[in-house]
């Protein structure tokens, strides 16, 4: 019972803290209905221990849980552990778990579960947390009730991602003694969460009934949630405008017709709840090809590129202008700062153009200086046209590009195992943690041929790694701040990567839903506190 | 006769196996040529990913091998009917194929069977009333459905048909929060499958308008028609019994080719209506570099093909006894 007036007041505080669940929180919660969310694209399973790829999140996430939930601000809730305490060291977590919790398919939660997910599973086979989970030695369990986390190093990133998404606790009685990566559960997830899985229509839905014996005394208050996979995305507006859904996250609705849904009475939208993956448009430079070498050459692009032309244009509206390799999400817990070069100017392309003059690239005879081929990301229309305006301003400095659009296989072998391209916009998320992140694109020990998303730039300096190396165990929260700052600096002034804007994602959702986002994972959330309005 | 007809479906048969056999290798090599691969999708997907990772994912998918060894074990596999597991979907090809084939075929049999049904009508009334109101009238309407995208057709009667009237659901193919069961379901999957399948055949509807028409003018200016009528038949009789008969065999071959054509050719319709066919299937796998889920489907399409072709051969000798199986 304690635990659960602990939720309701941190909800109430999420509620407090953003505007538009205040009309929810008046009201008793009413139980009962089906909640219908559209996810695209269609997950390829519902593997959130084995991927971490974005649709297969949003529907694992209702049935799988972690040992933490995150509240605003990446506040650490009690989940499947209901307290734990950091040893002064930091070099290992005592967690004490829930009790009375049972999996879908009636085995009891111990820390026998926790112990396998995290030492054979998650640590193992996780694309991330291979990386994340590295510094856990052990995992010891001296009773069922209690976990104890041994570390190698202190790891102060560690806490944050033990959530549902990110770090899902599987039973391990379904999972000893077979292949983690074959399992069968891989289609049919067996979790501890509000919602159990029935069935899954290939092509068409998923089916998730209200779990019976849920932990959380009350909840959740839906009957079912089904979640629908719909290819067309003007089908998904017509969709939600026939009001055949309830929920729509992560772009689902096109920005394009986000207003005018919004201006209905039925349907709200909101572009909360995307603050853990903090996603960041960017274009990044082959610093190994000339003449994107020379970081003059790097900056004076960077100059000239007008992020809020581009959010208004392209993303209609939704974005906020990039200062640097960490986003501003990261105020809150102060290892954000704006306190970096600045590449504004009154006039961009007579001063970007200018400081081409100095680097040494001068027009030729025909005005042009080089050429260049311009990767577009190949994830739809907006890329195309910040594509096109990319090759504008551009073309206004003397330089000319010519526009490539590939598939996603063909994009990401170009970009991270062949390094044949010149300058490719792309998108990553930054994580609830820069080690997480963001260090993944600076670090010398993260150019890695053939592996995605990491360090394709080919650019890292000693300063920065030793930066990025000294926050990654640093404990004290001030100490951090310090040390990110000049690293947000330093890497802003090399312009490896020109930050255009923190992209901002809307949900679209039905006026019955309530508490539709109660946190920065949003979509992510286990939606046990749901409720639709009779 | 039989004996003749049953010795034409064997010989057919056998030669059948090459052929599935170079469309297979053709199949598979080209799909190699495809920069990228699984392993390179899954991560993109994860956003991110160890090296470490990527070289397991790739071992565990048999990629690390050279792409003869890949093929000749592929083949193994095939010749005894397994066509592997889908590492994307953590599901057997089979499976997944099969579940998709169903609403495919609902989708396919009743767009064929109103594009040709009333195609053929169409082309019938326009060559009857040659180059009155009613030809013109018809010619336009089939000019224009198929000259209209088939994606925009679709969105416009989603827009009008169910967010603005509200007398069809947009998409699916069935009410998934209801869970019908028995005629219920029946009665629902027809109620969805009325706009995706209206899209379709408006196209295809078009062609056989066309088609028809023109054979029908042709056949009705053939010396057996002159003899019928100089033997003093009736027009109606002559149009229905002896001009329609011949008419059809062209619209006959058209539908064999189609009907292929349509399992592949559905991925826009089945896309805007979230209609779960196989088009949408292989459209996602080609993008997610799915080899062994894309080869499974490319065997059943060319088995499909295959045998709608051998369909249309035995029609033809029903149509016109004078066409002999040989």
């Amino acid at each position: 019972m304690i635990l659960k007036r602990r939720t309701f007041g941190a909800l109430a505080a999420a509620a407090a803290m953003s505007s538009m669940l205040v009309a929810g929180a008046g009201h008793a919660q009413q139980s009962g209905g089906t909640m219908v969310m559209v996810t695209v694209p269609e997950p390829p399973n519902l593997a959130n221990y084995l991927s971490t790829s974005g649709p297969i999140g949003q529907v694992s996430t209702k049935v799988y849980e972690g040992l933490i939930n995150l509240g605003w601000d990446f506040e650490i809730q009690p989940s499947l552990a209901k307290s734990w305490e950091v040893s002064e060291d930091g070099l290992s977590i005592t967690f004490n778990l829930q009790e009375g919790v049972t999996f879908h398919n009636g085995t009891p939660f111990t820390s026998a579960d926790v112990q396998y997910s995290i030492m054979e599973v998650l640590r193992e086979i996780h694309p991330r947390n291979a990386a994340t989970m590295r510094p856990i030695t052990a995992v010891e369990t001296p009773d069922p009730m209690t976990a104890i986390f041994r570390l190698s190093e202190p790891a102060p990133y560690l806490m944050v991602a033990l959530n549902a998404y990110e770090s899902p606790i599987v039973s391990k009685a379904l999972f000893e003694g077979t292949d983690p990566r074959d399992n069968p559960s891989a289609n049919a997830p067996v979790g501890t969460g509000p919602f159990t899985f029935v069935e899954w229509e290939k092509g068409q839905y998923v089916r998730l009934d209200k779990n019976e014996n849920y932990w959380r005394e009350g909840q959740p208050y839906l009957d079912r949630i089904v979640v629908r996979f719909i290819a067309d995305a003007s089908t998904r507006t017509a969709a939600m405008e026939a009001g055949e859904l309830h929920y729509a996250a992560f772009g689902a609705i096109p920005n394009i017709d986000v207003p005018r849904l919004a201006a209905m009475d039925e349907i709200d939208m909101s572009t909360k709840g995307y603050e853990y993956f903090a996603p960041m448009t960017q274009l990044q430079f082959n610093t190994t090809r000339a003449p994107f070498d020379n970081p003059d050459v790097r900056r004076a692009l960077a100059t000239a590129m007008d992020r809020q032309f581009v959010i208004d244009n392209i993303w209609y509206g939704f974005g906020k202008a990039a200062t640097g390799p960490i986003s501003s999400n990261f105020a809150a817990a102060g290892i954000y700062t704006d306190d970096v070069p600045s590449y504004a100017a009154d006039d961009r392309i007579a001063t970007a153009n200018a400081m081409l003059d100095e680097a040494g690239v001068p027009r030729g005879a025909d005005g042009i200086r080089f050429k260049i081929t311009h990767d577009m990301t190949p994830y739809g229309e907006e890329w195309r046209r910040f594509g096109e305006y990319t090759k504008q301003v551009l073309a206004e400095l003397g330089i000319e590009a010519d526009l490539r659009y590939e598939d996603v296989g063909t994009w990401l072998k170009r970009v991270y195992t062949d390094y044949d391209y010149d300058l490719s916009s792309n998108w990553l998320f930054g994580l609830p943690d820069p080690v997480l992140g963001v260090h993944r694109q600076y670090h010398s020990n993260q150019i890695r041929q053939g592996t995605v998303f990491v360090n394709g730039t080919q650019w890292s300096s000693p300063e920065t790694d030793a930066l990025m190396d000294q926050a990654t165990t640093e404990t004290d929260p001030e100490a951090r701040a310090v040390q990110y700052a000049e690293f947000q600096q330093r890497v802003v002034e090399a312009s490896p990567i020109i930050f255009m804007q923190e992209l901002e994602f809307v949900t679209v959702y039905s006026t019955k839903l309530q508490n539709a986002i109660t946190g920065p994972m949003g979509v992510y959330n286990s939606f046990a506190d749901m409720w639709l309005e009779q | 006769m039989l004996t003749a007809r049953l010795t034409f479906i064997l010989r057919r048969i056998l030669q059948a196996i090459p052929i599935l056999l170079a469309i297979m290798i053709i199949n598979f090599l080209l799909l190699k040529l495809a920069p990228g691969d699984a392993a390179d999708v899954l991560a993109g997907e994860a956003g991110s990913a160890t090296p470490e990772y990527m070289a397991e994912l790739r071992e565990r998918f048999g990629l690390d091998q050279p792409v003869a060894v890949q093929l000749v074990k592929y083949l193994g596999r095939v010749a005894v009917l397994d066509f592997g597991f889908s590492f994307r979907h953590e599901m057997p090809v089979t499976e997944l194929v099969l579940d998709r084939l169903g609403p495919t075929l609902i989708l396919m049999v009743t767009t064929i069977t109103i594009a040709v049904g009333v195609g053929s009508l169409l082309g019938v009334l326009a060559a009857v009333g040659l180059n009155t109101w009613r030809d013109s009238f018809i010619s336009v309407l089939a000019l224009v459905s198929y000259a209209t995208p088939l994606f925009w057709v679709g969105l416009m009667l989603i827009l009008l048909f169910s967010v603005r009237l509200g007398w069809f659901p947009t998409s699916g193919m069935e009410t998934i929060s209801a869970f019908h069961t028995g005629w219920d379901r029946v009665w629902d999957i027809a109620h969805h499958l009325v706009l995706p399948a209206l899209t379709l055949s408006l196209f295809y509807l078009a062609l056989y308008t066309r088609l028809m028409r023109a054979s029908m003018l042709e056949q009705q200016g053939m010396d057996y028609v002159t003899t019928a009528r100089a033997k003093g038949l009736t027009d109606r009789w002559i149009t229905f019994r002896h001009v329609l008969r011949n008419a059809l065999l062209p619209v006959v071959t058209m539908a064999g080719v189609q009907v292929s054509s349509l399992i592949g050719g559905s991925v826009i319709v089945e896309t805007v209506f979230g209609w779960p066919g196989l088009g949408q299937l292989a459209f996602e796998s080609l993008f997610a570099r799915d080899l062994n889920l894309l080869m499974g489907i490319f065997f059943l399409s060319a088995v499909l093909v295959l045998v709608v072709n051998l369909v249309v051969d035995i029609l033809y000798t029903m149509l016109d006894p004078r066409i002999e199986l040989s």
